[in-house]
Order: C-alpha cells, then structure tokens, then sequence
C-alpha cells in the first residue's frame, strides 16, 4: 500500500471543475513535486491533502488511512506556506512549540524537538525573536522548523520559495533537498518552477487544467515527455517546435518536410515510423541545449535575431522560415543581427509529437 | 527640456486649506469645546438658574467638594458601574459569538444580510430604543411578559419593581451594542490572514485554541475600543433611561448622568451638576488610559 493515495480526486469550486480526476500514488520517503502553469489546481491538490479544501469527489488516503473528511490536523501533515504564515505575536520558539503545545506534548519534549529542529536550521540565535525582525529567509527556515518538530507523515510545500531573491532561493531550494535525504521524509511540492520541480524532485507530476499531463522522474519528463505540453513546460529554454508534414514513410523511417529544413526535407529513423501516415502533420521537437551551431550535417537554415550573452554560454534567437527557433549554444559565437546561420541536432534528441500533440514513441 | 508654464495658482493660497476646515472646527467649538469650557468654568462658581439675584460667585473648589461628599453621587456612580459590568460581558460574548458565526465561510448572501441587519440597532437613536423598551417591558401588553407567560411564567412589572426595571434597561442596552461590537470583532476577525487561520488550524482542531491562540491577538485592539466606548457610553448614557424609567423606581435606575440631569435640570444647581460632569470626563479619561495601557496590543 502506498503512503499517499489520491484516488480520483476532483474538486469544483461552484460550478467550475478545477480538478477533474487526479488519481495517483507516493511511496513512503519519496519527494514529490506538483508542477504547472498558474490556475492548474496545483495549489488546490495540495490544499486537498492537506484538508484545507474539501474534496469533493474521490478518496484520500494517507499511511493506509482513507482521509477524506479528516479534519486537517488530525492528518498529521504539516504544510509550509507561501506567505510562511507565522503567528506574528509569538517568538519563533513559540511558534515552533505551538503544534506540539496543542498535541499535550511534554513540556521538556517540546524544548528538546525545538532545539533539535533549530538546530538543524541554524535559526538558534533567533528562537526569542518575533517574526517580524526575521528575514524572508529566516521566516521560511522558521516555517519549515515549525513543519519539522511535529515529526509529520507528510510535509506539504505550498511554493514555499517564491517570496525569495534568486540567490535565497538557489540557496534554500538545495537545503529542502538536503532536508529531504537526512529526514527520509515524504513531501509534497508545489511549484511553477520547473528548475525546482527537476532538481528537488523523485518523481514530478505536471498539471493542466486539473489534469495530470504526465507523472514520472524528472529524467522521464525530460527525455520522454508524453505530450508536446509536458515537452515544451519542462526544459528551459523552452523546446522549439516545427509543424512539419509527412511526406513519405516506410517500416522504420519517414521524411518530413519544411521550409525550414535545410534541403527543404528531414530524414528520420524511427521504429514506430508506421504510426503516421503520409500527408499527416507531426510537431518536431528540438531542446535549445541540443542544437548545435554550424555543424557537419545542418539541419535548420536561420537567420538570426539575436544573441543574449549568458557568460559562459549564448543564447540565440533566431528564425527558421518564420518560426521562431531559440538555441543555447557555448562559449561567444561571433555573429550578428541579421546573419544566415545553420544549427544542427542528433536525430536522437529530435522528439515527434503527432497533430494532437501526444509523442510518437521509438 | 522645455520650460513649464507656470500658470498662477489663483484660486489656492496659503489660506485655502483653513477655509476648508473651518466649518468643522467651528462646529466643534460651538458644540463641543465651549460647552466644555462652559462647564468647567461653572463647576467653580456658585450657579443656580432659579436664584440668579445671587449672581454665579467664584467658589473654588467648593462644588466639587459637595460632589465628593455626595452619598448620592456615590451612589448612582456604583450604580453605573454595576451597570457596565453588567451589560459589557455579554455584549462581548454575544458580539464575538455573532461574528464568529459570520466569519465563517458559506451563506454569503445570508451573511451580508445579517451584517446589515447589524448596523439597524445602532443607527436607533437612544430615546427611540427607549420607547421601543417601554412597550417591550410594559405590564400589560408587552412583549416580554407575552414571551414569560409561552414558557408557563407568569407577568412581571418590569418597570415597575427595582430590578425588573435595572434588567430592562440593560436588556435594551444589550440590545443595541451586542451588534456594534459583533462588528467589530467580525473586522478583528478577518484581519487574520487566511494563511495563518490555515496554519493553525493544521495544528489544532480545537476551534477555542484557534480562537485563544491566533484569533484573540488580532481582536485585543477592538476589545480596547470597544472597553473604552462602552464605558464612555456607559457614563453618560441617559436618553433611553430617562424614557424608560426616569432613574425609577425610587434610585433603582438612577444612573449618574440620569442623577446629574436632575441636579442640572430639576434643582438647577448647575454648578454642581458641571462639577459631576468634569469628574465624569476625567474618569472616562483615566479609565481610557487604563484600557490602553493594560490591554492594547498591536499584533505586528
């Protein structure tokens, strides 16, 4: 039995639908990430577990428990907010000891938690203060100490790093990761961020429009993401895509064709080439990372719009018959507004989505 | 960069802003800081209105000497005070019950009802309210004796006996301020962030250690404003007495501003009616003071 089960959740708000059927499974320690555009229910999901909003359809289980109409502190989750929520009229020892006060802990039990989770933290020195005369990120060590010290089942993650600068960010999203491995705990993480869904997650599970696009490690999405959604979401730069149409196909490979291509046709080898037909249009997939500036066997004719200098890499914004192709290439190529470029790829990085949007496999 | 043009400011000068506020601060002299002033200055004369032969001598501090050792005075004043320990705590209870209820979420269109229905009380004007508790409390047609006789209890002569009249008044004083501090508290309340109600209510299902722990903090401002106007209030609270029961039966009623109504306006003795009156002020002053030293508590 899996430790958090989500059995065809759904929620709606009125009459709008925000989560059409959820249904998934996390094992114990594992660290899950929720990823998706703003208004995916991605926030909502992680309400729903946490019993802040009801459910209005499907089942919840955690630790084998079904938790659907549980109250939310009877779950034994514990959530880290956006905002971090402290209580702004009680130290950050207070705030940390007040769940374990409200569960009758022992008084001496709760001193030791507390300092333990401090510890962990580095926040010691600030266990007298008011959250008012903390940091942003000192408020968020402070959240996730007051997560800590309940010895949850589950902690909850509700973008917990969005109020911070980049450095901060960078910085806590690494001790989240380093909390997870010495904790051995399970969580959940809500984030827009796909750099934090990648690199803290086990497994990511990208919402649309209340429904899951796709569930897998971070690798799985990156290398086989199922729709041109999930391609296009998770990766930054974000993928570049040609609508291109079939234009002969036999057993194992096929040719398509665009302007774009250079030659005007691209020659593809692939085992489920039968899938398609000729005629059909196919959305080919090239990650910006993946092009190659000026290769041996080019495969896209550019011109080039321009280049923003990232330091030890460029990345160009370009155009291919119209379409606007963006690559990450390294070091400073020398070129200019205007130029006629060609960019290269390994036929094994190019991913086939076909009309609807759903990859082809092989 | 071009030059701007200055048009003159014709209309706005150095005195403009004061015209503005005049009017308001010569209504407030006119009817609020004269009379003040008026009555300080008779508190130290000798002024009875029926003997004006004896003109309005200086006297000191004789006036407020005679109301310091007025057993009467004493008397009504603990009576008020009786009267705002008895009313207050249930204002509050009640106050914070109702917002309580409207606080949480659900029946919008039923709440925003309520919550107008809320202001009704305190837009009635405390004479109506007084008349509205005459036939309320009235021996023979009146709607609380209707109310004791459906549950089998027999007819009560509210204002007629002691303390049938002192619970009618504070029932109609319950009446019409359990809304206003509902309201307040209904603001203290939803100052809470939502995120932080969360918070708590992920630690505790407990709905009173959610209201002690992270609620209560929010409504302490509300509860001081609420101490200090209902005790103002309180002391000088004497239009729905006066109608309800002009202080009666015997002293039974006989709040201190119903008390230094007649000393003014029945003995004429203005002097010492305006001595009672400073003292009010500067307890209502002094208890303000304590209010906010002892309970204000801003919660960020």
């Amino acid at each position: 039995m899996s430790f958090l089960k989500l059995d065809g959740i759904k929620k709606a708000f009125g009459d709008a639908e925000v989560i059409k059927g959820v249904s998934f499974a996390a094992e114990k320690g594992e660290f899950v990430v929720f990823v998706g555009p703003s208004g995916c229910g991605k926030s909502t999901l992680l309400r729903m577990i946490a019993g802040l909003e009801d459910v209005s359809q499907g089942t919840l289980y955690i630790d084998g428990k079904n938790v659907t109409f549980e109250e939310p502190a009877k779950r034994e989750v514990s959530m880290v907010f956006q905002s971090y929520a402290l209580y702004p009229h009680m130290s950050v020892f207070e705030n940390m000891a007040f769940g374990l006060r409200m569960n009758k802990q022992p008084e001496d039990q709760i001193k030791a938690r507390v300092l333990e989770a401090a510890r962990i933290l580095q926040i010691e020195p600030l266990l007298d203060r008011k959250p008012r005369a903390l940091s942003g990120g000192q408020r968020q060590r402070v959240a996730i100490g007051r997560s800590i010290v309940r010895h949850p089942k589950i902690f909850l993650f509700d973008e917990p790093l969005s109020n911070l600068d980049a450095e901060l960010r960078t910085q806590m999203r690494v001790e989240i990761a380093k909390l997870h491995s010495n904790l051995g705990a399970t969580m959940v993480y809500v984030t827009h961020d796909q750099v934090e869904a990648m690199t803290l997650a086990d497994r990511i599970v990208v919402l649309r429009a209340g429904l899951v696009e796709q569930l897998g490690t971070p690798t799985e999405l990156y290398d086989r993401p199922a729709n041109t959604f999930v391609a296009g979401f998770i990766g930054s730069p974000k993928m570049n895509f040609l609508l291109a149409t079939v234009t002969a196909t036999d057993g194992n490979s096929l040719q398509l064709s665009h302007p774009a291509f250079a030659g005007g046709t691209l020659q593809l080898r692939r085992p489920a080439a039968s899938e398609v037909r000729v005629g059909e249009k196919v959305s080919v997939g090239m990650r910006p990372e993946h092009l190659s500036l000026d290769p041996a066997k080019p495969l896209l004719s550019l011109s080039l719009d321009l280049q923003e200098n990232l330091g030890g890499s460029t990345q160009i914004h370009a155009r291919a018959a119209g379409e606007p192709i963006t690559m990450v290439v390294p070091g400073r190529p020398d070129l200019s507004s205007g130029d006629a470029i060609t960019a290269g790829i390994e036929p094994n990085n190019i991913y086939l989505f076909d009309e609807s949007g759903l990859a082809i496999k092989g | 960069m071009a030059e701007k043009t200055a048009t003159p400011n014709r209309g706005y000068g150095r005195w403009t802003p004061f015209w503005f506020l005049a009017p308001a601060v010569l209504t407030l002299l006119l009817i609020g800081i004269y009379p003040t002033i008026f009555a300080l200055v008779t508190s130290f004369r000798r002024y009875n209105i029926t003997r004006p032969r004896d003109g309005f001598p200086f006297i000191g501090f004789e006036n407020y000497l005679n109301v310091l050792s007025d057993s009467t005075f004493w008397s009504s004043l603990l009576l008020t005070a009786r009267f705002y320990v008895t009313v207050l705590p249930v204002q509050i209870a009640l106050g914070l019950a109702i917002a309580l209820l409207l606080h949480k979420p659900g029946m919008g269109l039923l709440k925003s009802l309520a919550r107008v229905t809320l202001v009704v009380p305190l837009a009635t004007t405390y004479a109506v309210v007084g008349l509205i508790g005459r036939l309320i409390f009235n021996r023979d047609f009146g709607v609380a004796n209707q109310f004791l006789n459906w549950f089998g209890f027999p007819g009560f002569d509210w204002l007629g006996s002691p303390s049938g009249a002192f619970a009618a008044i504070a029932i109609m004083d319950i009446w019409q301020w359990t809304p206003f501090c509902a309201l307040i508290f209904l603001a203290g309340l939803s100052m809470v962030p939502g995120e932080i109600e969360e918070a708590a209510r992920l630690e505790t299902s407990s709905r009173l250690s959610l209201l002690r722990y992270v609620q209560l903090p929010y409504l302490l401002p509300g509860l001081t404003a609420v101490m200090i106007l209902r005790s103002a209030d309180v002391l000088k609270l004497f239009d729905m007495v006066f109608v309800m029961t002009r202080g009666g039966p015997g002293s039974a009623t006989d709040l201190v501003s119903v008390y230094i109504q007649r000393v003014g306006f029945r003995i004429f003795d203005l002097g010492t009616a305006s001595a009672q009156a400073i003292l009010l002020l500067i307890l209502t002053i002094i208890i303000s003071r304590l209010y906010i030293r002892v309970l204000y508590r801003e919660v960020n």
